[in-house]
């Protein structure tokens, strides 16, 4: 899901960093209200070293191989922290990998970013009216992973079909990057069901670690 | 009289024939007809190792990079083959797409072009040392954090 450079046009490019920008900064802002933010740095950085190593664990839909993200786990656990953690974690993967690419950047912290911050509204929802327990835990971290893939696939689908440079084949570009956007339904049950895991099991253990920011 | 010339003209007839006939042998011989050209073979692959098959191609000419020069598609195992025209030296732009994967390379012709080249590919050696050094710089942030709040 990480669209790489000279694939899209430098409008769009431009486009995607103009709007990361206000995104990064109204998340650092929400962060500085919320008291110290070094409280929950620690778990910011851990998280954005699993959302770094991660890219690399493919997992194989014939006939694409497609890849975990863990956006909808970064935007449950970590709340606003999820868009900047999101966007280092990108940088790293660009520069060190070319895993996606610096033009880029922008973009893909689009989308993988935004459905984090997505996720985090949804996860919060467990605790509506009353604090939520083990399964409405389960529940709502299930959605958050899920919804979270759905929707980065939602915005990564439209970006690349309708920004094809001319040359290309626009009917078979279409097609392969909707078999790509198929290929990803699996990932969504999988990342729902790796973020259920992951909330339960913090939920038990640390309960203090689930309220995000 | 005339019995002497048809003797003296069929000789001189069977001995034209015979003196064309190697030339019609001639005419049997191998031919060999060339075009200096350059041929250059890109193999696409992901970073997986996985060959980016049907991935389609496009091809830049170093005098007009907005205007392709070549569309193609890659074979099974990511390879596409194509000739430059070698009166336009520079560097050539090859770029590969596939479900909004893909990567550009650019290939000089002419005075300096190279055997072989490409684009990215490091080492699993490499990745892996770049992985542990970012890593321990997320997780040496969290520790000093957590340590100065102790």
């Amino acid at each position: 899901m990480h669209i790489p450079d000279g694939v899209l046009p430098a409008g769009v490019c431009a486009a995607g960093y103009a709007v990361t920008v206000p995104i990064t900064w109204y998340s650092i802002r929400r962060i500085n209200k919320q008291g110290d933010p070094r409280e929950n740095i620690p778990k910011a950085s851990l998280l954005t070293a699993a959302f770094f190593v991660v890219s690399w664990i493919h997992i194989p839909v014939p006939p694409a191989s497609v890849h975990l993200v863990l956006n909808g786990l970064l935007g449950a656990v970590l709340g606003y922290y999820a868009f900047p953690a999101i966007l280092i974690g990108l940088f790293f993967q660009a520069v060190m990998f070319q895993h996606g690419g610096l033009t880029t950047l922008g973009v893909n912290a689009i989308i993988m970013g935004v459905p984090a911050l997505l996720s985090y509204y949804i996860f919060r929802l467990r605790n509506f009216r009353r604090e939520g327990g083990r399964i409405k835990t389960g529940i709502f971290g299930f959605l958050a992973g899920f919804v979270a893939i759905a929707v980065s696939v939602s915005i990564f689908v439209p970006v690349l079909i309708f920004f094809i440079p001319s040359g290309f084949d626009v009917a078979a570009e279409r097609a392969a990057v909707l078999t790509l956007a198929v290929a990803h339904v699996p990932l969504m049950f999988i990342e729902g069901a790796f973020t259920t895991v992951v909330a339960v099991f913090l939920h038990r253990v640390r309960p203090k670690l689930l309220v995000a920011a | 009289m005339g019995n002497k010339w048809k003797s003296i003209i069929w000789p001189v007839l069977v001995v034209i024939v015979a003196l064309l006939l190697p030339t019609t042998v001639y005419a049997h011989g191998a031919h060999i007809e060339y075009t200096a050209s350059t041929t250059i073979e890109i193999v696409a692959t992901y970073d997986t190792g996985e060959s980016m098959s049907g991935a389609q191609v496009v091809v830049y000419a170093p005098d007009d990079p907005a205007t392709p020069w070549l569309t193609g598609t890659c074979d099974e195992e990511g390879r596409f083959t194509f000739s430059p025209d070698t009166s336009k030296p520079g560097a050539w732009a090859v770029q590969v797409r596939l479900a909004g994967h893909g990567d550009i390379v650019h290939i000089p012709v002419g005075q300096d072009a190279v055997a072989s080249g490409g684009t990215g590919g490091y080492t699993i050696l490499q990745i892996v040392l770049m992985s542990v050094c970012v890593i321990w710089g997320l997780a040496g942030t969290a520790l000093y954090i957590l340590r100065r709040r102790a």
